[in-house]
């Protein structure tokens, strides 16, 4: 039997004993196949270097993004009172923490940039720009607060302890284990990015806290209309001991631009 | 009490999919389609974004992060939300992209082909509302224009990339917001699913020609859980709320009085622009704006715009205009042929075609021949709703049609001339008398008519009443109703397609309006949360049913308190078309040239309440 048969009810019906015995054997094989390689199904790759991130991309996030601020509009677009806290889950600690916040005792210890860590950055009304730093590196910076967000697909080496901490990023597609069946794997696909080893800092401007501990997940998706235009849609999740009860989780919009007519880097603001 | 899930699905299925494609799905896929992922599962909603909207209410006044154009603006700030205490609206359901960002668990399951098992369909199964929606996977094509709307609409779908790609479109009025935000029967929702891991994430697009300048992305996040969580049903009958009100009582506000239209900011020390900033106030530059608009800014957004041209209608046209007869089956042995001006509904059966309004006439010979197909028995009846010419053009040759041979044997032949020359002809005795008026030919005029308020028929096995809306349209209005099959022809008493034609000359007035819309929503009953029950035949429009007839019964009560406003402080009627008092509902219904205008309309009004 030289290929695993599509199991349609008219195959099922004529295949024998043997072939029963052997379609158990080449499902085992393409499982124990599978996973000794992330994504799986894929034929073997042809001959030569690996490919890089660039070049593996499934989906092309380059370019300039603005935000679309159509959900907890009033904590993004304005600094909301200190202590409203609504919708983030967070334990007593984080509550006790929020009630602390103190945007003078911020600026004064330089840290006005705490809102716009790795925690925060990306829910700050803004506009980002995405390029590829060399093959294996992303480079997002963002004119809120003009920062920079570096996404490693290859170990960096780098340790960490500034506003966007160290991001590890890979591309991700959606399998089975099983395989991908016919036709490969699907089209398209998402780029994940972990992030640790930040400084603390603030998920919402009002001083709502995340620590040092943090994990930072997201994913990146990019859609297509049919009306020609593209939207970035980034679900992050927040992970902290220290601060949350449970996994914060948001999904947070961006329409892409032509180009940079609307950038406007600003610095950091605490209030 | 105990609700039946039966029922709701098979009224879903009936509404939204088989009963209304009625087409065999094509099976092939598009080259960039992927395998697809399974959303199967029980999932909760991650409401850590907009929680308070989302749990216990949206701030009244807030319609921040809406790209809501002027109708939508003052719409929502027209809105009382004692609204919801009328009987007709207590039960509304939510409309698709709204039901998605609810409260309350969902439940997700795949529909496949026993014999190939290719996935038909994704269902969705939300707490909330009983809501069910139907992915249909199978490539079917959507519904025609005339088709009715649900809540839910009527969704296709398809894996591209990692994601479910899916176009929804037929969706009734409803919210974006629970504060009266709108969505138009004319949005469209197209939604892009992705997951990752027990992680759900469902972007929402709305697109609405009629309330919003650019498209609304949302989205919403939900986890899956392993355990059932139960309590699927949500139970909802309408019951007296406010005793001794009167029928013609919707509440609104009228514009600029909206007591609570400021609230939002002043609670928070936002600026009064901040909930009405329209489609700006999504991007990063309207934090520039928060800073230097003053309440002059914020106030000028809560009033029409002085001076501006009525807006016309944004809605898709919903007559087919491609010289055809187009038959849409509607229930039991009830047909509404749609293609020749104003609605045609056929009853058939072994008594032979009941038939009302026969449309302008240019297509009279299809429409014989579509009737043909659905009998071989000649036309009995025709039942006119109006002696307009868009409802009666084809009267002639549709009641040539019913000539019978067999029946100048019968005693009546002795009689009657005429007996069985044609099919008889009936309606109210004004209409007649109008028709003689306009001198149109005596053959195509009522032979059968009826003075006071109801005339009776029973026929291939149903019940049918025609019942005489006095001073509505007209002064010989009448609507028609088959009650075996629950079917009520309204005739331009009530449109999906223009403010109501109020010809004044003939005995039209807006109170006569209301009060005939108030009588077809005293015959109607919903079949769940709003969504079916009684179906109703516009004069010219999709089928509807009670929800597009009380939304278009509030609109003219709204616009009749509000020309009633002006007058009881003296405007003359050059002043009340200057105020632009339809401009929430000219998006919708506007029209500044042919037969019957905004402008025409709202003189109606005001000279039916001067």
């Amino acid at each position: 039997m030289g290929m695993c048969p599509y199991p349609s009810q008219k195959v099922r019906c004529i295949i024998s004993k043997a072939q029963r015995a052997a379609l158990i054997l080449c499902f085992a094989s393409g499982m124990v196949a599978h996973a000794q390689g992330r994504g799986g199904g894929p034929p073997a790759p042809p001959p030569g270097p690996p490919p890089t991130a660039k070049t593996a991309a499934p989906i092309d996030i380059t370019g300039y993004w603005v935000s679309l601020v159509t959900e907890d509009w009033r904590y993004r677009m304005a600094t909301p009172p200190k202590g409203d806290v609504s919708g983030v889950p967070l334990n007593p600690a984080g509550r006790e923490a929020a009630n602390a916040w103190d945007p003078a005792k911020d600026e004064t210890a330089g840290e006005q940039c705490r809102a716009y860590g790795v925690g925060g950055v990306m829910r700050m009304p803004g506009r980002l720009h995405i390029t590829w730093q060399d093959d294996d590196t992303l480079k997002i910076e963002t004119d809120a607060g003009s920062q920079t967000r570096i996404l490693n697909f290859k170990p960096s080496g780098k340790q960490g302890g500034d506003w966007q901490g160290v991001s590890m990023a890979n591309w991700e597609r959606q399998a089975s284990v099983m395989g991908n069946g016919r036709g490969g794997p699907p089209p398209g696909g998402s780029l994940k990015a972990v992030t640790t080893k930040m400084k603390p800092g603030y998920l919402r401007k009002n001083g709502v806290p995340y620590s040092a501990d943090a994990v930072v997940t997201e994913y990146f998706e990019r859609f297509d209309e049919p009306n020609g235009e593209s939207l970035l849609l980034i679900i992050t999740e927040v992970d902290d001991p220290a601060y949350l009860a449970t996994p914060f989780w948001t999904s947070t919009h961006f329409k892409k631009e032509n180009d940079a007519a609307g950038w406007n880097p600003a610095p950091c603001s605490a209030q | 009490m105990k609700r039946t899930n039966k029922g709701v699905i098979l009224s879903g299925l009936l509404i939204t999919g088989v009963w209304l494609s009625g087409q065999t799905a094509p099976r092939a896929a598009a080259a960039e389609e992927s395998p697809g992922f399974d959303l199967s599962g029980y999932w909760t909603p991650a409401m850590h974004e907009d929680a308070l909207e989302r749990g216990g209410g949206s701030e009244l006044g807030d319609y921040a992060g809406f790209a809501l154009n002027e109708a939508g603006r003052l719409w929502a700030l027209s809105y009382d939300a004692s609204r919801v205490t009328l009987k007709h609206h207590q039960c509304d359901a939510y409309v698709a992209p709204y039901q998605m960002r609810a409260t309350g668990n969902f439940r997700m399951w795949e529909e496949r082909d026993p014999h190939d098992q290719r996935v038909v369909a994704i269902h969705v199964w939300a707490q909330t509302t009983e809501g069910h929606r139907v992915i249909w996977m199978d490539g079917r094509p959507h519904p025609p224009a005339w088709a009715p709307h649900t809540f839910r609409g009527f969704s296709t779908g398809r894996f591209v990339g990692d994601a479910l790609v899916v176009e929804t479109s037929h969706m009734k009025q409803g919210w974006l917001r629970r504060n009266g935000t709108p969505e138009s029967d004319q949005a469209t929702l197209l939604e892009y699913f992705v997951r990752h891991g027990d992680h759900l994430t469902n972007t929402t697009i709305v697109t609405d020609p009629v309330f919003l300048t650019e498209p609304e992305v949302r989205s919403n996040d939900y986890f899956r859980q392993v355990v059932d969580h139960h309590g699927w049903l949500y139970a909802c009958d309408d019951g007296e709320q406010i005793l001794d009100r009167a029928p013609d009582k919707v509440p609104n506000y009228l514009f600029g009085e909206q007591p609570f239209a400021q609230e939002f900011a002043r609670v928070y020390k936002l600026p009064l622009i901040s909930g009405v900033g329209g489609a700006e106030s999504m991007y990063p530059e309207f934090i520039a704006k928060l800073k230097s608009a003053t309440d002059e800014d914020g106030l000028a957004r809560m009033t029409p715009v002085p001076g501006r041209p009525s807006e016309t209608s944004r809605a898709v046209d919903p007559e087919p205009h491609d010289g055809e007869i187009h038959v849409l089956p509607i229930r039991n042995n009830v047909y509404m042929l749609v293609g020749d001006g104003g609605n045609i509904v056929v009853q058939v059966g072994d008594q032979g075609p009941f038939v009302v309004d026969t449309g302008t006439g240019a297509l009279a010979g299809k429409t014989i021949a579509a009737i043909k197909k659905l009998s071989d028995r000649p036309v009995q009846f025709i039942a006119n709703t109006s002696f307009r010419a868009d409802h009666t053009g084809g009267n002639v040759k549709v009641r040539a049609s019913g000539l019978d041979p067999s029946l100048p044997g019968s005693f009546f032949s002795n009689q009657f001339a005429d007996a069985g020359q044609g099919a008889t002809i009936m309606a109210h005795q004004n209409t007649q008398n109008h028709m003689d008026e306009l001198k149109m030919p005596a053959e195509g005029a009522p032979s059968d008519t009826f003075l006071e308020d109801r005339r009776r028929k029973f026929h291939n096995g149903d019940s049918i009443e025609l019942f005489w809306e006095p001073n509505a349209v007209t002064d010989g209005d009448s609507i028609v109703h088959f009650r075996s099959a629950d079917v009520i022809v309204t005739g331009d008493i009530f449109t999906t397609t223009e403010y109501p034609f109020i010809d004044v000359k003939n005995g039209g007035s807006v109170q006569g309006e209301i009060k005939a819309l108030n009588d077809i929503l005293n015959r109607t009953v919903y079949e769940h949360e709003e969504d079916g029950g009684t179906l109703v035949v516009p004069g010219h429009g999709y089928l509807s049913n009670e929800h597009e007839v009380v939304e278009y019964r509030d609109m003219v009560v709204i616009i009749r308190d509000r020309v009633r406003n002006m007058i009881n402080k003296g405007a003359t009627l050059e002043q009340v078309k200057a105020a632009r008092l339809t401009a929430d509902y000219d998006t919708r219904y506007g029209k500044s040239t042919g037969p019957w205008t905004t402008d025409m309309f709202v003189e109606a009004v005001y000279r039916g309440l001067k």
